[in-house]
């Protein structure tokens, strides 16, 4: 399991779009290069869910939509004891699903 | 394209199921059967909608299983699955074969068991419709997608947590004069929003939506019997007409949207449908939305175009969306109180309309309604069938 989270530069035209498309959105182009994703970047909205899906045994899972600088957009978990829209973060790697002890790993993120 | 007629619609009162799933649609399909009195005529095609028989009751191939218990053979059947749009999607499989001369009468079955497993099989089962990588591996539900959706359009518009209460108060009120829907419970602001009990009655689901947000889970069923002109007329039918079907998909990650407030598959289904239909918005007498998340019934009614964009919390300030009101909006209860058996849901809207425009829907009937629109809301808007019902005078 890769500990890396990539996007996708569309080689013709690069755009770079998150998650995978076999074709670019853009300009219909087919071919494309990981592009790490990483960095730092701004809440966009987050949620705090108690409608938890199955692998998970906390209370509540704090989930956010971050818009890192250069415009991409990314979900993930949000590690921040006190959120607020606008919010500086900056992304980390970290575990976010175990199903059958089975790590996952992907985005979180912290204040910056 | 030959016209399609809606000539029965009935369903099964929606809940817990104490039927196994072939016979709770068996029953929401014979009230449509009885409906449309079809007589010698025979059905020609079974459509069934189904979103997740396969995984959550271990049955697959339910559409030959509903022909064999209504002994319907040799009809020709099949399942759609579209999530949480099956039911609309359907619909527009059986109004297909029609229009195009392939069959003269088709059933359109919704049937949804939900109740079959435990919640967090229910919500994981749901949440498995989301965008694998980048959605779902972080434990992204449908309630979390609502989430943060909400928060981003009500700082937006100004919209706040007391609109989405009279979203839910008026559902919960309209369900009560429904004996099909599964909550029969009235609410009010102080019990779910300015009571200090009302922490405790409407806990947080995803905030800033509430319990009293979310749609229950449902097990139910819901049936149309579809007809052509020729049939239609031949039976002396009531003249409900599908005036217009419209579809669109949107991005699947909603991250990847460029405006995430902006449901974007909702206003071009929408404005599809309409167009086909040679209708506009103002022209619609009753409403039902997909208010799987009260935030939801206020974001459709202005991608459909009934309010300007910002505007609809207003208008539900005003009443304007209740059973009393210019447009009222899911008088049936909605998702939210009438239940969301999700294969049954888009089925279940267009029989409540059914009844609305024949005048059928006791106790809660809009009056004089002759136009009528229905919203279908796939994925969290990543597919969306939009419906526009008219009633033709003889
Ligand atoms: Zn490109």
């Amino acid at each position: 399991m890769s500990e890396k989270v990539y996007a996708f530069r569309c080689t013709a035209c690069g755009l770079v779009s998150y998650p995978k498309h076999a074709v670019c959105p853009k300009c219909r182009g087919e071919t494309f290069e990981p592009v790490e994703i990483a960095g730092e970047g701004a809440v966009l909205t987050y949620t705090d869910v108690y409608a938890l899906a199955i692998d998970y045994d906390t209370r509540y899972l704090r989930l956010a939509i971050v818009e890192l600088d250069g415009g991409l957009r990314v979900t993930g978990q949000l590690l921040d004891e006190s959120p607020k829209v606008g919010k500086r973060v900056r992304t980390t790697i970290g575990v976010v699903r175990e199903p059958a002890g089975k790590p996952i790993y992907g985005l979180q993120f912290v204040p910056a | 394209m030959r016209s399609v007629y809606v000539i029965g619609a009935g369903m099964t009162r929606f809940g817990r199921s104490e039927w196994p799933l072939v016979d709770l649609a068996a029953a929401a399909s014979l009230a449509a059967l009885h409906h449309a009195n079809l007589g010698k005529v025979p059905v020609n095609a079974v459509v069934v909608a189904n979103m997740g028989a396969g995984r959550i009751n271990r049955q697959t191939a339910i559409a030959s299983a509903l022909v064999d218990r209504l002994s319907l053979w040799p009809a020709a059947a099949e399942a759609v699955e579209n999530g949480p749009a099956s039911g609309a999607s359907a619909v527009k499989v059986g109004y297909q074969a029609i229009a195009s001369g392939m069959a003269d009468v088709v059933l359109v079955t919704g049937v949804e068991m939900m109740r079959a497993v435990d919640g967090l099989e229910a919500t994981d089962f749901v949440a498995s419709l989301s965008q694998p990588e980048a959605e779902y591996i972080y434990g992204v539900t449908l309630p979390s997608l609502a989430g943060l959706f909400a928060r981003l359009y009500m700082d937006r518009y100004g919209v706040e947590r007391k609109h989405l209460a009279l979203v839910a108060i008026k559902n919960h009120d309209n369900a009560m004069k429904n004996p099909y829907a599964h909550i029969h419970q009235p609410i009010t602001m102080e019990g779910i929003l300015t009571s200090p009990e009302a922490v405790v009655n409407n806990p947080p689901v995803a905030e800033p939506l509430h319990m009293f947000d979310c749609c229950p889970v449902s097990d139910g069923a819901a049936a149309v019997v579809l007809a052509s002109e020729e049939v239609a007329a031949k039976l002396g039918a009531a003249r409900v007409a599908i005036a217009g079907i419209g579809q669109a998909t949107d991005t699947h990650a909603v991250h990847e949207r460029q405006d995430p407030t902006d449901l974007k598959a909702v206003r071009l289904a929408s404005a599809a449908a309409f167009d086909k239909a040679g209708l506009k918005p103002s022209d619609i007498d009753v409403a039902e939305l997909h208010d799987a998340f009260t935030i939801l019934e206020i974001a459709e009614s202005e991608a459909a175009g009934f309010f300007k964009v910002g505007q609809a919390h207003k208008a539900i300030e005003r009443g304007e969306t209740k059973l009393t009101g210019k447009l009222p909006i899911n008088p049936s209860g909605g998702l939210k109180a009438k239940g969301h058996p999700v294969g049954a849901t888009g089925v279940a809207q267009l029989v409540e309309l059914t009844w609305q425009l024949r005048g059928e829907a006791t106790g809660r009937q809009v009056a004089k309604a002759k136009a009528a629109y229905a919203c279908n809301f796939g994925g969290f808007g990543n597919n969306v069938v939009a419906t526009v019902l008219r009633k033709e005078e003889r």
